[in-house]
């Protein structure tokens, strides 16, 4: 197998910025906003209300049905409201807001080690539930479904995913740096769960620092192994990932585990090393602060909740102007067009700085130029170059969906094209000469597609 | 800044550099070696259709643009290359409002008419040059240099005369400005190397091509040969800049397979069997023309719905594997091998044979026009009889295109002199050459004629070979004169009503072959 998969675009890689910065806690001062939706699923339950105190890790809302998650405060004091709050999609959501004290105090039991070679398979999950970890490449999928596929005999590949192609991004370069056995450890519980799978640690090449260390961090352990993979976007997509190692292309309809494989980000890991160890739970995670408007680019730990503009701030503010905090926003006269959470490839842009991190946010890309606006300048009709169809990773032919999309013609767009099986990964868009708007052309077309489903499946 | 005042966007938030004018500059820049080659090779007037051609396709777009209240587009690049692959599709001699038509219908008719860059259905250039050659049939297949006018090598393919490969592949040969094979190669490979145009259609059009051509062409895989079809006619042209047009060509590879074959066998047929040199443009344009035929049926399914989707999951399947290579392909590669092989043997068996069979044909032409001659015998110093009096490869003046072949003398059984028999061609006739035999007795007059070669119009310059108008000539001595109606003074030959060019072609020959026999001949002995 070659270690990539077909397809893919080279978008500049940008990681220097911050790619040696190492990982440092950041303890905010302000208040601090819990969105009750963080995760692909069911909006967890609030269960504290106004007024009440709170500790560091301390259950704040709870998992409400199968797909959802826990959360769990990180840091202490009281609660404030329970109320509708502006978060990064740009909607008001309800959120729980905590007056943080500023003492991080927290429950003595974690730093006891917990050994694990007692745990049963019941335990390890129960904990990875308890803690509220969800996947944190990004998506949000709720960890502990994850782990629990039909058959997990029929699991042969447990991939930790560190290939981090997004550009800017550098986080998990850094704590796969630093943090090598810990990763090396929840992998090893996770692969507890599936007797007959095989642990590969996938690192895209342009981070040798980090194979180095987690090369050293496996060994000589039997069942796990650490590839180099060829640096190409969207290397870290779960799809990509399992076209690599496991040779297989599965349908949008199906999960990774119907082709025997579990796919966990290396954050994730780490998370869960902490939960079933230490029963720490999820409220802190690796992020990146980056982009050719921050002054001090770096890496950081830190804790849900904490405002990007506080964060922003605290770390030397914006470049060429001065930052200030006004009532909770970032106050600055510098140049700052864009700014993604995430990378820029499919990071969300958010206007204002002013809204909490959650827990699967990954990075902060502050950028002083906006390249959308100037590739709008350059829009031309479609020229069927067939560049598109070339660089997806889906094998699928943009330049005809885009325009069965366009006419409006969604039934060509879903049965002929297979425009479903899109995984919204930019490629098409970034390489397109006539810089056409495809992906967003393809998000737009899945939604009217599923509003349709929805009303259809309503009407019967 | 304050909060809220950030730029909002859909991911992806960064875009690649390529763009359309970049694509359309590295397509021109492409195209340079040939246009270079074409303007050194046939001077200022070239260079002045590259320029008039281009410069009208920008100002045609510009002013479309204006008239119909649409943005200007002229920016994108896409016109000032149209204008140029037009203007190197052209013979060098034409007048400068030729690529001026050419230009503006390419770009308003084929282009602006169906919405622009990406709407157009043909390829816009091709469409200018068709237009062209229909309406300006006569100028546009006139390829003249430094002001001698012949024909091109596609016609000289075509009509089975030899070439000159190395002439077409420099591009030195009498053919349109784009034509040095060399200069096109190399910027059709540059664009090759660069993903801009698509391998699956380039060389799907010169294999589909190439194998009709072998297959059909009558001298199998004769290189020579192939590689002469493969030289002339717009054919790298066609297959390198033409049929790669993105918007005219399907999206699929197999779309794109299908797409390259079509042209390359379509491109093949009109070649062998239609008109020789303009076979190109209309077999790439019937490609565009099936390109959304072949867009709505073939499309390429994701990689998770195709055959080998789970194949990484089979443990067999994880050993490399060479790709294997299609079985009906396979077939088809060995069967076109096999036949190719035959037919080049065949021709080479027959080659001979054909030729003596040429030679008793002329032979038993000769008997017919000196009847009582035994046998022929050559004459001393015939060649450097023939190859002196010779001038580019025409007889003397006044005889139009004719050409003395071959002389000999006539014997009696006793083996005494009784006259001269002669092979003359006209390449003046109607429809390609003609070739006669003649016959002058030991005086110098003519005992008669008999045609080798005529393919003349049925029922009008085919009547030439009866005897009404052949008998005309036996017996005359001198250089004569073809009138309309009756001949009433020696040395006048009626003409054949409605057939003036063959009337032409034939008596210019005979009298060429007199004042040969006259003023070489007779002057030598």
């Amino acid at each position: 197998m070659k270690n990539t998969f077909r397809g893919g675009v080279h978008p500049e890689e940008k990681k220097k910025l911050s790619r040696d910065v190492p990982l440092r806690l950041f303890d905010p001062k302000g208040e601090m906003v819990f969105p009750l939706s963080q995760h692909i699923g069911k909006p967890a339950k609030a269960i504290v209300k106004k007024g009440d105190p709170v500790l560091v890790g301390q259950l704040i809302a709870e998992a409400d049905g199968f797909v959802s998650a826990n959360i769990h405060s990180s840091c202490s004091g009281t609660v404030k409201a329970v109320e509708m709050r502006r978060v990064l999609t740009g909607q008001m959501a309800d959120c729980i807001v905590i007056d943080n004290d500023g003492q991080f105090t927290g429950k003595e039991s974690w730093a006891a080690r917990d050994d694990g070679g007692t745990l049963s398979n019941n335990d390890i999950l129960q904990r990875i539930q308890d803690a509220g970890i969800v996947g944190l490449g990004g998506a949000g999928f709720p960890t502990h479904v994850k782990l629990k596929p039909k058959d997990p005999d029929a699991i042969r590949w447990v991939i930790a995913n560190g290939a981090e192609c997004e550009p800017y991004l550098t986080c998990n370069d850094q704590l796969m740096r630093s943090k090598g056995p810990e990763i090396v450890e929840a992998l090893e519980l996770v692969l507890r769960l599936f007797p007959n799978a095989e642990g590969v640690i996938c690192i895209e090449n342009n981070k040798p620092e980090a194979i180095k260390e987690m090369k050293k961090a496996v060994g000589d352990r039997a069942r796990m192994k650490v590839k180099s993979m060829i640096t190409k976007y969207p290397q870290g997509g779960e799809r990509s990932l399992i076209e690599a190692i496991a040779g297989a292309n599965y349908p949008a309809s199906q999960l990774p585990a119907d082709v025997g494989c579990i796919v966990c980000n290396v954050g994730t890991l780490y998370a869960i090393q902490r939960a079933v160890l230490y029963r720490e739970p999820l409220f802190s995670q690796v992020f990146t602060l980056t982009g050719e408007a921050v002054s001090q680019p770096g890496n950081y730990i830190v804790r849900d909740g904490t405002s990007f503009a506080e964060l922003v701030e605290a770390a030397g503010g914006l470049k060429n102007g001065t930052n200030a905090m006004v009532g909770g926003g970032l106050k600055t006269d510098a140049k700052a067009v864009k700014a993604l959470v995430g990378g820029p490839m499919m990071g969300i842009a958010i206007g204002s700085l002013d809204v909490p991190i959650q827990k699967q946010n990954n990075g902060l890309t502050v950028l002083d130029f906006d390249p959308v606006e100037e590739a709008e300048g350059l829009m031309t009709s479609c020229l069927h170059c067939g560049r598109c169809s070339t660089v997806c990773p889906m094998g699928l032919t943009p330049q005809l969906m885009a325009e069965a999309a366009e006419l409006n013609n969604l039934e060509r767009y879903e049965k002929k094209l297979y425009g479903l099986e899109c995984i919204q990964c930019g490629s098409c868009s970034f390489c397109c000469p006539a810089k056409r708007p495809l992906t967003q052309t393809f998000k737009k077309a899945k939604g009217e597609i599923m509003a349709k489903r929805q009303r259809e499946g309503g009407n019967k | 800044m304050d909060a809220g005042m950030m730029n909002l966007s859909s991911a992806p938030h960064v875009r690649d550099k390529w763009t359309t004018p970049f694509i359309m500059r590295v397509v021109f820049l492409s195209l340079m070696p040939a246009t270079i080659v074409g303007c050194v090779v046939y001077g200022w007037h070239a260079a002045a259709i590259v320029a008039v051609s281009i410069v009208a396709a920008v100002l045609s777009e510009w002013l479309f643009n204006k008239i119909a209240h649409k943005p200007s587009t002229i920016w994108d690049g896409s016109a000032v290359v149209t204008g140029l692959l037009l203007a190197l599709s052209l013979s060098p001699s034409l007048p400068l409002y030729i690529p001026i038509i050419g230009s503006v219908f390419a770009i308003v008719v084929a282009k602006c008419c169906f919405g622009g860059l990406g709407k157009n259905f043909i390829n816009p250039a091709l469409a200018g040059r068709c237009f062209l050659l229909i309406s300006f049939g006569r100028i546009m297949n006139t390829f003249a240099v430094d002001g001698i006018s012949s024909a091109t090598p596609t016609a000289n393919l075509a009509a089975g005369k030899a070439v000159n490969l190395t002439s077409m592949f420099l591009g030195t040969s009498n053919a349109v400005i784009g034509s040095s094979i060399l200069a096109l190669l190399v910027g059709g490979l540059v664009l090759w190397s660069m993903d801009i145009i698509h391998g699956q259609i380039c060389f799907s059009v010169l294999g589909g091509f190439t194998l009709f051509i072998a297959l059909f062409g009558g001298q199998g895989f004769d290189p020579t040969y192939l590689a002469a079809q493969l030289c002339g006619g717009g054919v790298v042209m066609g297959a390198f800049f033409m049929a790669t047009d993105y918007v005219t060509s399907p999206v699929s590879r197999l779309g794109q397979f299908i797409y390259g074959c079509t042209i390359g066998v379509l491109g093949g047929l009109f070649r062998l069997y239609g008109s020789a040199a303009d076979s190109f443009s209309y077999s790439v344009i019937i490609g565009n023309l099936l390109t959304p035929l072949i867009d709505t049926y073939i499309v390429e399914k994701p990689f998770a719905y195709r055959k080998n989707a789970l194949r990484g999951l089979d443990p067999d399947s994880r050993k490399p594997r060479y790709k294997r290579i299609p079985k009906p392909v396979i077939a088809l590669t060995v069967i076109a091998a096999i036949a190719g092989v035959a037919l080049s043997g065949v021709y080479s068996m027959t080659k001979d044979t054909i030729e003596a069979q040429k030679e008793a044909a002329k032979l038993e032409s000769y008997k017919v026009v000196a009847a009582r001659a035994d046998s022929f015998r050559a004459i001393e110093k015939a060649e450097e009889m023939i190859s002196g009096s010779h001038e580019n490869g025409v007889y003397g003046s006044g005889f139009g295109r004719v050409k003395i072949n071959a002389v000999y003398e006539a014997v009696d059984e006793a083996g005494n002199p009784i006259g001269t028999v002669m092979s003359i061609t006209s390449s003046d006739g109607f429809d390609g050459d003609v070739t006669i035999a003649l016959g002058l007795d030991a005086d110098g007059k003519v005992t008669g004629i008999a045609f080798t070669e005529l393919h003349e119009t049925p029922g009008m310059g085919m009547r030439a070979d009866e005897e009404s108008f052949k008998g005309q000539f036996v017996e005359q001595d001198s250089v004569l004169t073809l009138v309309k109606g009756e001949a009433k003074n020696d040395g006048e030959i009626a003409a054949i009503t409605g057939a003036s060019i063959t009337s032409t072609a034939v008596t210019n020959a005979v009298s060429a072959g007199i004042h040969f026999y006259q003023n070489v001949i007779k002057g030598a002995n």
